[in-house]
């Protein structure tokens, strides 16, 4: 083996590469259901933005899924992790199961799931895995734009008495059960903390995360997301919505098995 | 986006719970429920020390989200290093010919009125020092 992995615990290499795959799954759905906003945003200059920012994690997707491909060392290349599994193979949390919905509900979800992933990317950037630490490292800084632009819109939305209020409550009604899934704890978690790869565990994560956005909610008079239902399924047992975009970000690669494009 | 006249653009999906009075441009901001778009002129700057050039524009309903597109229009590829966005409103606009293209000759106010070609050659001449490298006027 001749892996940039090499030098960790078999237990410790799993632990990670389910890291990974979870970051990566969250970052490849968000954008990919996102980006079907391309064309049909409330206006020119928001349909611009929400495309861009639904690449970027696209982009941090594919940078992520290569990473896990080397370490991993099965044959499989970013693209092959990304579109040949079955639905039912995809580790991304439950909160993006939730189709995207109107536009609240997806500036709801942008929100709780931007918040959510800057405490787990945090919780990264002094990673002892230097190839993560170093990807992380360039990821934040274009995520820190993502949380403004969510942050912009939910004062926007809430504060905005009428539809527009009443929609993001209806949306973040519908989330919260999931609100939290995105730091649900993860399987050996334990390992990856024992290592330095991950500063800590989930459960401070969350606890993180509500301190940090328990005064805007407070702030704008939203309820808190539920805590999580089932938190060892918060990554498993993918909604009908999920296994319909399923089909359409596979349909392509389905088309033509094998081909270069 | 545009340089057309604001009314042009806030008849876009908006439009539909606009009142007339989202026609007038800036005034748009006022209205309670917050949908009124206005026009903000981006400037961008290449690279440090360069000018800061006219960008283009956009349309938002306030200066934050005014920010976010500018960033989005004019430096998600790395094209610029600094952006200033404008209300469209705060520009002060002058285009009176009477001010900027007056009718009588006013060629002594530009530089080329005087040439110095002929001065600074004489001059040279006096304390026998050459032309320098490169050319004077």
């Amino acid at each position: 083996m001749t892996g940039i992995a090499t030098d960790l615990l078999p237990a410790t290499r799993d632990a990670l590469s389910v890291l990974l795959l979870a970051m990566a799954d969250d970052e490849f759905v968000i954008g990919f259901s996102d980006s079907e906003w391309t064309g049909i945003a409330p206006m020119l200059e928001e349909d611009v933005a929400m495309s861009s920012l639904a690449q970027d994690e696209l982009g941090h997707a594919q940078a992520l899924y290569r990473l896990l491909a080397e370490i991993v060392e099965d044959g499989r290349d970013a693209d092959a992790i990304a579109f040949d599994r079955p639905p039912e193979g995809y580790y991304h949390a439950r909160l993006l199961d939730h189709p995207r919905g109107d536009w609240a509900g997806t500036i709801a979800r942008r929100y709780l799931y931007d918040t959510a992933d800057g405490v787990r990317l945090d919780a990264l950037a002094g990673s002892s895995f230097a190839p993560l630490r170093d990807l992380v490292g360039k990821i934040r800084r274009e995520e820190r734009y993502h949380r403004m632009h969510a942050s912009s819109w939910l004062e926007r939305l809430a504060l905005t008495t009428g539809e527009p209020r009443l929609r993001l409550l209806d949306a973040l009604a519908r989330l919260s059960p999931d609100g939290a899934s995105v730091l649900a704890p993860l399987p050996n978690e334990l390992s990856l903390v024992m290592a330095g790869i991950l500063e800590t565990g989930s459960a401070e994560l969350e606890t993180r995360w509500r301190a940090e956005i328990g005064p805007v909610f407070e702030r704008l008079d939203l309820p808190m997301p539920a805590a999580i239902a089932e938190p060892a399924a918060a990554r498993t047992g993918h909604s009908e919505a999920f296994r319909r975009l399923w089909t359409d970000f596979t349909s392509v690669r389905h088309a033509e098995p094998g081909a270069t494009w | 986006m545009t340089d057309q006249a604001p009314a042009d653009r806030v008849l876009g999906p908006m439009a539909g719970s606009a009142s007339p009075r989202a026609s007038k441009g800036h005034e748009a901001k006022d209205r309670p429920d917050g949908g009124g778009l206005e026009p903000w002129e981006v400037f961008r700057q290449e690279k440090e020390g360069d000018p800061m050039r006219h960008g283009g524009s956009v349309m938002a309903p306030d200066a934050e989200l005014a920010v976010h597109y500018a960033r989005e229009m004019y430096g998600r590829r790395q094209e610029s290093v600094r952006l200033w966005v404008v209300r469209r409103a705060d520009v002060h606009d002058l285009t009176d010919p009477d001010l900027l293209q007056p009718p009588l000759d006013r060629s002594f106010k530009k530089p080329g009125g005087y040439v110095m070609r002929d001065k600074l050659a004489a001059a040279r001449e006096r304390t026998g020092k050459h032309k320098p490298r490169g050319s004077a006027r």
